[in-house]
């Protein structure tokens, strides 16, 4: 019996390193695997990308609403002394400016009930700075939410959308 | 040699099982697993309001990366998925079903049906959900079914969804419904009016 002893202290312990890593690269994983989809999908780095109207057809994220105007970017601050300039056009109804890092996580959000909303995305490590937010992650994705449950809202939040920046700013 | 055989049949096994528990403990092996979990429950609503926070356990992390990519934080807007009827049997599209309900303690909401691989049904329906604009003020009801009814103010199409659930979202939701959700949420019924191919 002693012989096996070992062994089985060997399966235990990679059974728990495995279990404890899968869980902690999981979110990253598919948040790479999400943001390249995104890119094929035509979503473009340190852009806000015009989005189609939310169908079966044109779906690219589990669980998407066909009641909202999505409006993606990606961005990457790997590059030193890099600051995100990104602005969110007026729109009357509900709209949000919501960050989420590379491990998934939604680190802020900006609500703009009828007004546009301008803020400043600054690398990880950064010192906080007034009207600016620190991003955890040199990556991730930047997503405006507009209220727009039929085509006619759908458009005009197209049209507000024209005042939307997500723009890269180098040293 | 059978030492070292027995060594690293052990890491084989190990690493194979700690993959495997950690993948259905988060809910995302095997494939086509309802995102119904969380530590809430509404009379069968279910949700994790630490859904978009650091503060969600792993298992919750990796589950909704799979299943809610891009979800807001519970001040923004909270998330509940139901899969199973009021009687407690899973949703599938050969059966119709009456959804009712009331106020709902947010800005805004919908109730929009997904397949069981998280994604809107593939039809062409353009019936994929009710909100708060379309319903109207006070009690509203609508049909879940995979043809349209000929009788029903609002229609959610459930054609090529297979088995199906429903997600509830709360935009601005009252900061009750965060403390005390199963005290202000008059959450939705679901009653199962027939199925195909049953007598």
């Amino acid at each position: 019996m002693r012989r096996w002893l070992g062994p089985l202290l060997a399966l235990a312990l990679c059974t728990a390193a495995a279990h404890a890593l899968t869980l902690y690269l999981t979110p990253g994983v598919i948040m790479n695997r999400a943001m390249d989809a995104l890119a094929q999908r035509g979503v473009a780095l340190h852009r806000f990308t015009t989005p189609e109207r939310v169908t079966p057809q044109t779906q690219s994220i589990v669980r998407s609403s066909p009641d909202l105007y999505y409006a993606l970017c990606r961005y990457d601050l790997s590059k030193p002394g890099s600051v995100l300039d990104l602005r969110m056009g007026a729109w009357p109804d509900y709209q949000s400016l919501a960050f989420f890092d590379g491990q998934t996580n939604n680190f802020a959000t900006l609500r703009g009930l009828g007004k546009a909303v301008s803020v400043q995305l600054l690398p990880p490590g950064s010192a906080a700075q007034p009207g600016a937010i620190v991003s955890p992650t040199t990556k991730g994705v930047i997503l405006i939410r507009r209220l727009a449950p039929d085509a006619a809202r759908f458009a005009a939040a197209a049209e507000s959308g024209k005042a939307d920046l997500c723009r890269l700013r180098e040293a | 040699m059978r030492r070292l055989f027995a060594y690293l049949a052990a890491i084989v096994a190990g690493c194979a099982l700690g993959l495997g528990s950690a993948l259905w403990m988060a809910g995302l092996w095997p494939a086509g697993r309802s995102l119904a979990f969380g530590d809430v429950d509404v009379e069968g609503w279910r949700s994790d309001f630490a859904i978009g926070s650091k503060t969600a356990d792993p298992y919750t992390r990796a589950r909704v990366a799979r299943h809610g990519l891009l979800a807001l934080a519970k001040t923004e807007a909270v998330y509940l998925t139901r899969a199973l009827d009021d009687a407690g049997e899973p949703l599938r599209e050969s059966c119709t079903y009456r959804l009712t309900g009331g106020q709902m303690p947010g800005g805004w909401w919908s109730v929009t049906l997904y397949d069981s691989g998280s994604m809107l049904p593939a039809n062409t329906d353009g019936a994929l959900s009710i909100d708060a604009e379309r319903a109207g003020a006070g009690a509203w009801e609508a049909v879940i079914a995979a043809r349209r009814p000929e009788r029903a103010a609002h229609w959610i199409s459930s054609r090529g969804a297979g088995t199906f659930d429903l997600t509830l979202r709360l935009y601005m939701p009252n900061a009750a419904l965060l403390t005390d959700p199963n005290g202000t949420l008059d959450a939705p019924r679901i009653a199962r009016l027939s199925c195909e191919g049953a007598s």
